[in-house]
């Protein structure tokens, strides 16, 4: 017994003895731009509330309708942020963006039927507008391959696991229309609203 | 004296000790403007009381009210948010917020079953009115997306909060407490609209 806890002190010991620098900021790393990439859009409250209520939406409508998303939304994104790079493709003004958060909000707080082709061609709208404003951002010294890479998969992560978990929490219910998992996700949906016409009020206010 | 009473006197008292100014109207940045929408709805017991109010008398209506309230309020409130941010000029502000504490305490404290049409447009007068308020109030340097949020979500978490309260109703006892509470918040809005009143005069 006294042997295993001298045992267990002395590997204790020896770890605490070595321990170094964590470097959880690989940024100045190779792969530094890659993390960029993924990390930029979730530093921006637009990105954020945009991203999570669209994923929102596909998961209310069902796997059906929005499994779709899982690769057209990294893909709009990824063809914003060439169209930006490209062709200097300005980001939307805040206007637009409130425009499409009133409009998502809208849409989940009305849950309204939107076909799978409609929710797709809205989500590579909104990828491409988010796309293009990520790219605003970029340095000149920037790698854009991997800049980009890190992008796609934030968004793909996002989109996936935002419809993911709406999904999950809509299959518990008994598919009645107005159990408490429905009520819960279209209130978040007029939530989403309430921001986004706060939003156009701003717009319209600067 | 035991434990169970010492306890809860001991942590009263050291969160009135811990107790600090919130500040709500001057931060900046997103951090700041999310922490002032948050915060904002909280800091004022006129819109607190009211708010909750809303929760309680829509849970006693029941359904359909009790599901339409959280959908649809906090967008008719940022309706009145979007008229605050843009200086829309609302006839006697601070003596509806009261009056809106008044009637809505009133409502829960009879239990008055109004048709759902007539209780949703009195609710929706009151929104707008909130909602003036809190955008006119808007901090110059928060963000205002952030602070969007912020108060999008306090006022969301106070109807659940009214909601979550209003449940009691169910039981006999829990339906008196309630009109209790009515009472209460009537007697504090009497009280916002007296000083209203007075602060107009």
């Amino acid at each position: 017994m006294k042997a295993r806890f001298s045992r267990a002190f002395v590997v204790s010991g020896t770890l605490v003895a070595s321990v170094t620098a964590a470097d959880a900021h690989i940024i100045a790393s190779r792969l530094g731009d890659f993390y960029a990439g993924a990390v930029h859009p979730l530093t921006d409250l637009q990105d954020l509330i945009l991203w999570l209520a669209m994923g929102v939406l596909a998961g209310s409508l069902g796997a059906a309708r929005g499994r779709w998303l899982v690769l057209v939304f990294p893909l709009g994104l990824l063809a914003g942020l060439v169209l930006g790079l490209s062709f200097g493709l300005v980001s939307a003004t805040p206007a637009v963006d409130a425009a499409m958060i009133l409009t998502l909000g809208l849409l989940l707080a009305a849950a309204v039927r939107v076909p799978a082709v409609l929710l797709g061609a809205l989500a590579f709208g909104l990828a491409v507008m988010r796309g293009a404003a990520n790219a605003a951002d970029l340095a000149p010294e920037t790698n854009r391959p991997l800049f980009a890479a890190g992008l796609a998969c934030a968004g793909y992560a996002a989109i996936t696991l935002a419809m993911a978990l709406t999904l999950t929490f809509r299959r518990l219910d008994d598919g009645a229309s107005m159990t408490w998992r429905n009520v819960a996700i279209r209130a978040f949906g007029g939530w989403i609203a309430a921001i986004g016409l706060m939003m156009v009020g701003f717009a319209l206010a600067s | 004296m035991s434990l169970s009473r010492v306890l809860p006197l001991a942590i009263a008292l050291a969160i009135a000790a811990l107790a600090q100014p919130a500040f709500a109207h001057e931060q900046a940045g997103v951090s700041g403007g999310l922490a002032s929408g948050l915060l904002h709805p909280l800091t004022g017991m006129d819109h607190l009381i009211a708010m909750v109010a809303v929760g309680i008398w829509g849970a006693q209506l029941g359904a359909p009210a009790i599901w339409v309230l959280p959908i649809t309020f906090p967008l008719v409130m940022a309706l009145g948010g979007v008229m605050g941010v843009l200086h829309i000029p609302l006839p006697m502000p601070e003596v509806v917020i009261a009056l809106s504490a008044l009637v809505l305490g009133v409502a829960v404290a009879m239990r008055l079953r109004l048709p759902f049409v007539a209780a949703a447009v009195v609710v929706a007068v009151f929104a707008i009115f909130h909602g003036h308020a809190h955008g006119a109030e808007l901090p110059g340097s928060a963000n205002p997306l952030a602070y969007g949020v912020g108060f999008v979500v306090a006022t969301g978490l106070l109807h659940l909060c009214g909601i979550t309260i209003g449940t009691l109703t169910r039981w006999p006892a829990g339906a008196r407490l309630l009109q209790g509470l009515g009472v209460l918040i009537a007697a504090l809005g009497c009280y916002f609209l007296a000083q209203s009143l007075g602060a107009s005069a």
